[in-house]
């Protein structure tokens, strides 16, 4: 990977290394020669890949000559090689403390910066080359960074500027391949890397960042042939190959580099993943493969089962088309699990990344109740997937994404994520990105929420576009793209518009949205605060008034300290159930997710016997947290009520998958539901795992003798 | 409630369940510390309380919390038990709040002197009640363990050790587990000890997974069996059941069944599948016809 200068590929390295050691020989000749043997020696050992070794020397280099910030800078190099770039940075504003100028010093805080995807990379680099206008590899790394922001004028300008500093410099004819074939073009300086295989690592990056993996893994395994022993590139091939569902040769792949020493984070984790599949299950389908780990894979599978049926169907008309293999549904309960899958991407990739026909996503399990939407995750998800496959991976960032999240709310309006206090704040600061820019948001973030702000956006855009042009322009655009078009030329065309002006309708139709949320936030922030006091001193009708006034402010917010909890509280305190349920059933429909209050919301349905809303309600929550064994009992129960057997099966399942306590009653309760539904053979089994728990149960018993004919064995 | 696995010890079971014996219960809410615990403790005593006066009348119930919750108050009450139980009735003791643990002795904090497990053991052992039960949820309880065995003794503790010193959450799934019929998972319309424990342990674990928090306590309980035979609450008509002489016979008849459905169950990874399972489906219709018969 070119980001990463951690590949014991001497050959890519011998220019850096060599002046370097050179600048500092002649430096240390000056000194004595002892400090010149033992530097000399330290970059042997390093070279000889004696990490061990180096990093000692370095260690009593430094000792010796604590003022010379060139050894720190070099001692930093080697951390930064070996997968501890903490360390190295550390070295480098140890050396920038020394000399404040040190260029290479610079560079190597910029190349941490980089691999980070900070917003602050670029910046790093100009420094480095203000301190020594010469030094290339910071042209070289302001080029990558640029290309990753898809802007190839910048990245051309950059890469030919290192080039006539170093007309033999690798990254930056790499970079100039890389255009050239991410533009579907062919190259005249591919031929150029030559047998220098991490030149081919960092075209495969460019690939891989922009998830056309496959010709990445083409890439990777062409950095291998030439450089067999860049342990690296067996890495990321291994990384990728699993990314996709290769599993076998990933992990052959994987081995290799670790057991040659090349153990980053990446490798280490990725092996411990796929160490960890043996806690899986697999199910196939004709169109789908799901997999779950073992222990919650009973409970989830018809949930999933049901949504990914529904989603094919609603995508197969929506982007008219049949996806050509089936695509692979990853469900990790361990978040940390499933980051591995997202490591050294760009991009939030909070809850669900998608890898071609493979889809990556947390459990509901692995976050806290409430705090994520699986359906609406797995729906976005699969959005991806039509539209990589549509346009054989040639699709700007942002317009995938959101597409995506456009799909979310389309889903279901209450899906999807609401309006945070982070978007009102960088819309009131105007730092939404033009269109034409906007995958700069999601690659390189200059401010803390800019990816989360650029979801948003991106979600924005398209919400508009089909709603001014038609869902179909989306369509026609998706088309567009797939022919490798920039994303000003689709919208001048598609849209018959300059992206300028796109830019202007779209802000001022969002501030019709928004603008009064916007507005009104910092006196809803003072509002909020006041009926918080309000509801502490028990002032239940001033908290009501007021709460209902500042709902209309911004309802979107559903989240901790939210009106709607303060006003449902009060109306019970009142004694007014209805006025509970009004205001919780507001909350539910704007998206409101937390369980507690959710389930609050059907008990008051129930009570007021309108217990298809409660039913309706609590469908909802299975969406959200369906690891909740109190859920699938009432769903179960209020389905029985409602003539809706069926779903009382799936609910009694759900629940004995999640082993309740109540085991006699769980798999009565499913007797029950199937013996409702006709299905008596596999009711009197139920009955019988009923009394199994408790032989006693005479619910359970007087069931099996009704379905024992006349009692009799 | 499940007994034991074997008929002898059922039949036992069963004699120690119809004894017509009183229950002796103490609860005590200890030292708060903090307002938000000082309630959450008395709310949980005061809930107890009251599920324990609900229903049945073989129970003497004292409940000590706030300002009362003190050691000469304890002291108080468990001499008074000491003085009137007798050796076929039961004892129980639940313990909510904090406790201290030093390494060497563990310390449950009242308003006042708090009270060390070894002077507890001193009280306890002085009560005749043949069956004892405590329940021990504070912080820093699986250090009282060691002080409180004794042969008739089921001791409970919110944490494995005296180290695990964090404020608990096993208090609020014990009461809960006193009040959900779901705790009562063998239907027998009892929640013995063992019940209760594996309910609010399992509740307690569930808390720590749900809040993705790294479990600071770890229930443990030091007499699993005895536990299952120690009923806690009864509710519905099940007391009644196991104390008609004149359906004596079919009783007899029907706890033979369910003795051998214990052997079967006690055999299940020996047999093939279905033979288990045709085995166990005719006992459970015998049974059943067998309670239809008592219920007419």
């Amino acid at each position: 990977m070119m980001r990463r200068a951690n590949s014991p590929d001497l050959v890519s390295r011998r220019r850096p290394v060599m002046t370097a050691v050179a600048l500092t020989c002649a430096a240390l000749l000056a000194g004595g020669a002892l400090q010149a043997q033992t530097i000399a020696r330290a970059e042997a050992l390093w070279k000889a890949r004696d990490y061990d070794g180096a990093n000692g020397e370095f260690k009593a280099l430094v000792a010796a000559q604590p003022k010379n910030a060139d050894y720190r800078v070099r001692w930093g190099d080697l951390f930064y090689e070996r997968f501890n770039p903490a360390d190295a940075q550390k070295l480098y504003e140890e050396a920038l403390e020394l000399n404040p100028k040190q260029a290479r010093a610079l560079l190597g805080i910029a190349r941490i910066i980089a691999d980070q995807f900070g917003g602050k990379a670029d910046e790093a680099a100009q420094k480095a080359l203000e301190a020594d206008p010469k030094l290339y590899e910071a042209h070289e790394l302001m080029a990558r960074i640029a290309l990753e922001d898809d802007n190839p004028k910048k990245a051309t300008e950059q890469a030919d500027a290192a080039l006539a500093i170093n007309p033999d410099a690798l990254e930056a004819i790499s970079i100039h391949a890389a255009m050239d074939l991410l533009a579907d073009k062919q190259s005249t300086w591919l031929p150029k890397i030559g047998s220098r295989g991490v030149g081919y690592e960092t075209v495969a990056h460019f690939y891989v960042i922009n998830r056309r993996y496959e010709e990445g893994i083409e890439l990777y395994r062409k950095a291998i042939a030439v450089a067999p022993d860049l342990y690296s590139a067996h890495s990321q091939l291994g990384i990728n190959l699993m990314r996709l569902g290769r599993e076998e040769e990933a992990l052959k792949e994987l081995e290799f580099a670790y057991e040659n020493h090349f153990r980053d984070a990446q490798t280490v984790n990725s092996l411990r993943l796929m160490e960890s599949y043996s806690k899986f299950d697999t199910f196939h389908y004709p169109n789908f493969i799901l997999r779950f780990n073992k222990k919650e894979a009973a409970v989830l599978k018809p949930y999933f089962e049901i949504e990914m049926t529904r989603v094919l169907e609603t995508y197969d008309k929506k982007y008219q088309t049949k996806l050509k293999t089936p695509v692979q549904i990853e469900v990790y309960p361990d978040h940390e699990d499933f980051a591995v899958r997202t490591m050294g991407m760009p991009g939030l990739g909070a809850l669900g990344v998608t890898f071609n026909s493979v889809i990556a996503m947390d459990s509901p399990s692995g976050r806290p109740p409430g705090t994520f939407h699986w359906a609406s995750t797995l729906w976005h998800e699969m959005s991806h997937v039509y539209v990589l496959n549509i346009t054989n991976e040639r699709v700007p960032r942002w317009f995938t994404e959101g597409l995506a999240v456009h799909e979310e709310t389309a889903a279901a309006p209450d899906w999807g994520d609401r309006v945070t206090p982070e978007i009102l704040a960088a819309m009131r600061d105007k730092k939404l990105l033009p269109v034409a820019e906007i995958d700069r948001g999601f690659v390189h973030p200059t401010y803390e929420a800019q990816v989360i702000v650029s979801y948003f956006e991106a979600g924005r855009i398209c919400d508009y576009i089909g709603q001014r042009w038609g869902e179909q322009k989306l369509l026609d655009m998706i088309h567009e793209f797939a022919k490798n078009r920039p994303t000003v030329d689709v919208i001048r065309e598609q849209l018959g518009m300059e992206p300028e002006a796109f830019d202007m309708d779209f802000m001022a139709a969002l501030d019709k949205e928004l603008g009064k949320a916007v507005a009104g936030f910092g006196d809803w922030t003072k509002q909020i605060r006041e009926i918080a006091a309000l509801a502490k001193d028990g002032k239940s009708d001033e908290v009501i008034e007021k709460g209902k006034a500042v709902e209309a402010i911004y309802p979107d917010y559903v989240e901790a300290g939210n009106v709607y909890s303060f006003v449902a509280d009060a109306c019970l305190a009142k004694g007014d159930k209805t006025c509970a349920m009004e205001e919780l059933g507001r909350y539910s429909k704007i998206g409101g997710r937390d369980p507690e209050r959710v389930k609050q919301l059907a008990k008051l349905q129930d009570e007021a016997s309108r217990k298809k809303e409660a039913a309706a309600t609590l469908q909802r929550l299975t969406y959200i947290y369906p690891q909740d064994a109190e859920l699938h009992e009432r769903l179960g129960a209020l389905s029985l009520e409602n003539g809706d057997p069926a779903s009382a099966v799936r609910e009694y399942r759900a629940l004995i998958g999640m082993n309740p306590i109540d085991q006699a009653g769980a798999h009565y309760n499913l007797a029950r539901a199937l013996k409702a539904n006709g299905r008596n053979d596999e009711a009197r089994e139920e009955a019988v795992a009923s009394l199994e728990a408790a032989p006693n149960f005479r619910p359970a018993q007087k069931i099996l003798l009704e379905l024992s004919g006349d009692g009799k064995n | 409630m499940r007994c034991t696995k074997t008929l002898l010890p059922i039949l036992l079971c069963a004699a120690a369940l119809n004894a017509p014996a009183a229950t002796y219960v103490l609860t005590v809410a200890g030292l708060g510390g903090e307002p938000d615990y000082e309630q959450r403790f008395t709310g949980l005593a005061t809930e107890t309380d009251k599920i324990l006066r609900t229903g049945q009348t073989d129970r003497v119930v004292e409940t000590l919390k706030g300002a009362d919750a003190t050691k000469a108050k304890m002291e108080a009450v468990l001499a008074k038990f000491a003085a009137s139980a007798r050796p076929a009735d039961a004892f129980v003791l639940m313990m909510i709040g904090h406790g201290t643990y030093d390494g060497v002795e563990y310390k449950f904090n009242l308003p006042g002197p708090d009270v060390s497990a070894k002077e507890l053991a001193t009280l306890l052992n002085k009560i005749p009640a043949g069956r004892q039960l405590v329940v021990n949820m504070t912080s820093c309880s699986g250090g009282s363990v060691e002080a409180l065995k004794k042969d008739n003794r089921v001791i409970v503790t919110a944490t494995k050790s005296g180290t695990e010193k964090n404020a608990t959450v096993f208090a609020r799934y014990w009461v809960e587990a006193l009040r959900d019929p779901a705790a009562d998972v063998d239907k027998n319309e009892t929640i013995s000890a063992l019940e209760a424990f594996n309910y609010a342990q399992k509740k307690t674990a569930e808390f720590y997974t749900e809040q993705k928090r790294i479990a600071t306590e770890h229930p443990q309980i030091d007499e699993q069996q005895r536990a299952s035979a120690f009923a806690l609450l009864r509710f519905g008509s099940a007391a009644a059941v196991v104390t008609d002489p004149a359906k004596r016979a079919l009783i007899t008849k029907k706890e033979e069944i369910e003795g051998k459905i214990d052997e079967l169950k006690y055999q299940k990874s020996l047999l093939a599948p279905d033979d288990y399972k045709k085995q166990l489906t005719a006992l459970l219709l015998e049974l059943s016809k067998l309670q239809d018969q008592i219920d007419k």
